[in-house]
């Protein structure tokens, strides 16, 4: 039994209930204890363009919390993973930082040591359940499912501060969809962008670059794509439509996190991985 | 008997006198014990400098010489040999190194001074103690060895067979000729690769000062500078080279034939098991293929190899075993040439996942008349003409994930194929370039640069992020950053300018011929302006790519170079050997072995003495003055000449 402390995030619990739900559904099949943890906060990364001194700050108090407790954290959010990945980074690359941060930590009885490892969805199911694993759960092969792989940014870039997958050419996902008995083709623009990053100031410019990834994958015959980040998710499945109106296209792609789409290969009872719950049109699929 | 010592402090312009006041060091060092003259000069390793030592030595009758000026490296032997003219032992000098570790290093004058008198105290007090050593004579054999077969072992070999000296030239393939043969044309005068490069391979193959040892590696050097004892392997061909003509009924019969990747023509194309490399190959002589010859992997080739069946001379002999021969030679000059980066560590560049994907040195075999194709420019993955072909320079280039250095011949490699493609192609097909900068420096490349901007040609100024594979084409995004714009290049063809790299086995050879790398892992040069050709280890030679990246220009200069840096040897009956070298108080040493088991040079050993003791004995020809002995003897007998402990630990008790 490997047990992780739960790190949710904000966007999962409050909007992206789907990833969330098929976690919990699909992890504890494969013999990984997840606990809920009180006093978790912000993963700072939003602060980051204000203020990064609050947001190495917020970092470290979540590490913090976890090494309290003895626990290595589980990161679903690449988002969340990257800022403490970071965090890691810096400051066991700057004594002074550290000892600056742990002087504001003193004051909750907290401390950062970098004891406690951080894991994503991606490489605790790759790296740590293992492929093999993975297999001996199958009980409905996805066999001949086309299914196109959306990593993010977060969970590959930059490098220097050591990422769950490569840069250039991950392939955990795939490897994990193999052994599901589905297909994950190489499609050309499997590294693009999902918009979400300029949403907020180019609303157009980030829904063209949606549409045009679904509408490429759309055009390759895919049956779905597969996707880690609520982010991302939230772009690719909840702003479909919007996104093929700014791309004059009807797309129909029905995008599903990972963790359900292994659910549906385990068997799991399609309520409880969430499927009601996406707005993209999941049950095309008919699985 | 006190010595009377003589101090001679340099200005070297103001490089010492601006931050060490040269009249105060001057005045100071008179004061010294056993000072008898002290004089400062602008430069001191000038004529009149010279002059200036040369009658203080006799008008003072001095038997100790300081100079405090730059350090040894540089100009120990010029007052060395001052002082030998002056009428003293050359070893009665000491210098004191106030520029590199004073002038050069410090900004306050006050304390630079201070220090400079610190150093030319001590060096006062080690002159006190020196002693008059006399250089011993080791005899020189008159032959070099070349590693290497490419345009600058050719060259090297050649210049030094000319000059009349005997030259072994070692080649690890089939042939010599190297990467030059693989090009098609040169930049920037387009002279054909091939058409300048035989007749140099023809007169190395006919000279008689010339012994070619090709399909042979070096795989061991012994010795020292004039006398290197040198392990060649010379692998098996299975094909006896006195018989073999060359006409190539073997390659025609065999039954592997056009079923092997040719490495000559950089797995293009396909050829027999039994092969030339290229059909100007020298020597013309067939080799067997021990990797795909059906008879040497399985030991079973139809009723007989059908090679050995179509051979009228009787040449295949697949009972040829690896030879190991020895010889000696007086200079070693190296010239192992290079490697390209392997492209496929750069995933997104799609050389991995594209047939269409090519490097430069792909594309050269391609245009090459005598290539895969015959000189036609085709598409890998169908065969059909390309209609747009793009380059990507500084692919691994420049890149600090990477190798951070410049290749120095991407750039004009890729101008000089833009000229070629669009000649052979036409007008109708685009070419493009992403470029990083275009570094035309050389003679003559400014030139060819413009001219190729006035050919029909798109340049994109930047780095290409990702090559996507479409399946019927290529695509390229790459921000421009002349015009600041993101441009989508759909191309059918994309050739990768590879980062030139150290050979991948440069390590291994490193450690064989006792050489140092630079920190990029080329071989590293004694000095990287005044002796790029030398190495740390004497009488052995760089030349060519194996140095550092270069273009065809460079490397026959460097070649030459070499060669006669080599002469400077070769030329001469007998060598001195330094002094500087350990020796033993035979009263003081017990015979315990220590300094035998530490030397790397095998230069020590142990002689009986007739009441039964032991003691060592150093050899003055192979010790290399290391000091390792001195450190380890732990009863003082052991000593290094010139650094005696009585030399310097007055120095120490000077300097602290």
């Amino acid at each position: 039994m490997k047990k992780y402390a739960l790190y949710p995030g904000c966007v999962m619990p409050t909007e992206q209930y789907a990833y969330e739900l098929s976690i919990r559904e699909v992890l504890p099949l494969l013999d990984v204890e997840l606990v809920d943890t009180n006093g978790f906060s912000c993963c700072g990364e939003p602060m980051k363009s204000v203020n990064k001194m609050v947001t190495l700050y917020l970092a470290a108090r979540n590490l913090a919390i976890g090494e309290k407790k003895e626990m290595d954290l589980f990161v679903p959010c690449p988002m969340c993973h990257f800022s403490l990945s970071e965090c890691k980074h810096v400051l066991s690359n700057n004594n002074e930082m550290k000892e600056r941060i742990n002087g504001m930590l003193a004051s909750e009885n907290l401390a950062y040591n970098g004891t406690s490892e951080i894991v994503h969805t991606v490489d605790l199911l790759h790296d740590i359940v293992g492929i093999d694993e993975i297999k001996k759960h199958v009980k409905k092969s996805l066999k001949g499912l086309k299914l196109a792989t959306h990593y993010g940014c977060h969970l590959i870039r930059p490098s220097e501060i050591g990422r769950p997958v490569d840069a250039e050419n991950p392939q955990k996902m795939e490897s994990i969809l193999l052994a599901l008995g589905a297909e994950p083709l190489y499609y050309p623009e499997k590294l693009d962008c999902c918009g979400a990053p300029i949403l907020a100031n180019l609303r157009e410019s980030a829904l063209t670059k949606t549409g045009q990834k679904l509408q490429r994958i759309q055009e390759q015959k895919f049956d779905a794509m597969v996707d880690v980040c609520p982010w991302c998710h939230k772009m690719f499945d909840s702003r479909q439509n919007k996104a093929g109106e700014t791309v004059a296209t009807k797309l129909e792609v029905p995008v599903l996190y990972l963790t359900q789409v292994l659910g549906i290969a385990f068997a799991v009872n399609k309520e409880k991985l969430g499927l009601n719950l996406n707005n993209s049109p999941v049950n095309k699929l008919n699985l | 008997m006190d010595k009377k010592i003589g101090v001679f402090v340099c200005h070297c312009g103001i490089n010492i006198a601006q931050t060490v006041d040269v009249e105060a060091l001057t005045k100071y060092a008179s004061t010294l014990d056993d000072v008898v003259v002290s004089k400062d000069y602008k430069y001191m390793c000038s004529d009149q400098g010279s002059k200036l030592i040369k009658g203080s030595i006799r008008k003072h009758d001095l038997d100790g010489v300081v100079i405090a000026c730059c350090s040894p490296r540089m100009h120990e032997h010029t007052f060395r040999n001052v002082v030998e003219d002056g009428g003293l032992n050359q070893f009665n000098l000491e210098i004191a190194n106030v520029r590199e570790q004073c002038s050069w290093a410090h900004e306050s004058k006050e304390e630079a001074t201070k220090k400079a008198k610190t150093l030319v105290r001590a060096a006062v007090a080690k002159t006190r103690m020196l002693e008059s050593l006399t250089s011993s004579k080791i005899a020189v054999t008159p032959k070099a060895l070349v590693i290497g077969g490419g345009i600058a072992g050719i060259q090297t070999s050649l210049d030094l067979a000319n000059a009349g000296y005997q030259v072994s030239l070692v080649e690890r393939s089939p042939s010599i000729g190297g990467r030059m043969a693989q090009l098609d044309k040169t930049f920037p005068t387009l002279d054909c690769s091939s058409c300048i490069l035989t007749p140099k391979m023809m007169e190395v193959s006919n000279h008689p000062n010339i012994e070619l040892l090709t399909y042979s590696e070096v795989i061991g050097v012994d010795g020292n500078i004039g006398n290197y004892t040198v392990k060649i392997t010379k692998h098996p061909r299975y094909v006896d080279i006195e018989k073999c003509t060359g006409c190539g009924d073997c390659a025609a019969a065999c039954r592997m034939k056009g079923r092997v990747p040719s490495k000559f023509d950089m797995n293009m194309g396909k050829r027999s098991a039994a092969y030339v490399p290229f059909p100007q190959a020298v020597p013309l002589k067939y080799t067997i293929d021990s990797e795909y010859c059906l008879f040497l992997t399985r030991g079973k080739c139809g009723d007989e190899p059908a090679c050995k069946t179509a051979c009228i001379q009787k040449a295949i002999n697949f009972d040829q075993k690896a030879e190991e021969i020895e010889r000696k030679y007086g200079a070693i000059i190296v010239a192992t040439g290079y490697d390209l980066m392997d492209p496929a560590s750069l995933y997104e560049y799609g050389y991995s996942h594209s047939a269409d994907v090519i490097t430069t040195l792909e594309l050269e075999r391609l245009i090459s008349s005598s290539g895969p194709t015959s000189g036609e420019i085709i598409r890998p993955s169908d065969g059909n003409k390309p209609k747009s072909i793009t380059f990507i320079l500084c692919v691994g280039s420049r890149d600090e994930t990477q190798y951070p250095w410049c290749c120095r011949i991407g750039c004009m490699s890729a101008l000089k194929h833009v000229y070629l493609l669009r000649e052979k192609v036409g007008e109708d097909v685009e070419i493009n370039i992403c470029y990083t900068d275009i570094r035309s420096y050389g003679k003559g490349y400014e030139e060819f640069y413009r001219k190729i901007r006035g050919i029909k040609s798109n340049f994109f100024r930047g780095r290409p992020s990702e090559v996507r594979n479409m399946r019927d084409h290529l695509k390229i995004d790459i921000f421009d950053t002349m015009t600041n714009k993101l441009f989508e290049i759909k191309t059918d063809m994309v050739v990768l300018v590879p980062a030139l790299i150290p050979r991948l086995d440069a390590n291994e050879l490193t450690r064989t011929l006792h050489l140092s790398q630079s920190g990029d892992g080329f071989f590293l040069e004694a000095h990287p302006k005044l002796r790029p050709m030398d190495t740390f280890t004497d009488g052995t030679f760089l030349a060519g790519c194996c140095q550092g990246p270069k273009d065809i220009q460079d490397t026959v200069s460097q070649a030459s170079g070499a060669a006669s840096r080599a002469e400077t040897i070769l030329s001469k009956k007998e060598l001195e050997i330094e002094p500087l070298i350990a020796s033993v108080d035979e009263d003081l040493c017990s015979g315990c072995s220590i300094c035998i088991s530490i030397c790397s040079f095998k230069a020590i050993e142990l002689t009986e003495e007739k009441d039964g003791g032991s003691h060592a004995v150093v050899n003055e020809a192979l010790c290399k003055g290391c000091g390792a002995c001195v450190g380890s003897c732990p009863s003082g007998a052991m000593q290094q000449k010139g650094f005696k402990d009585k030399q310097l630990l007055p120095m120490v008790d000077e300097s602290v």
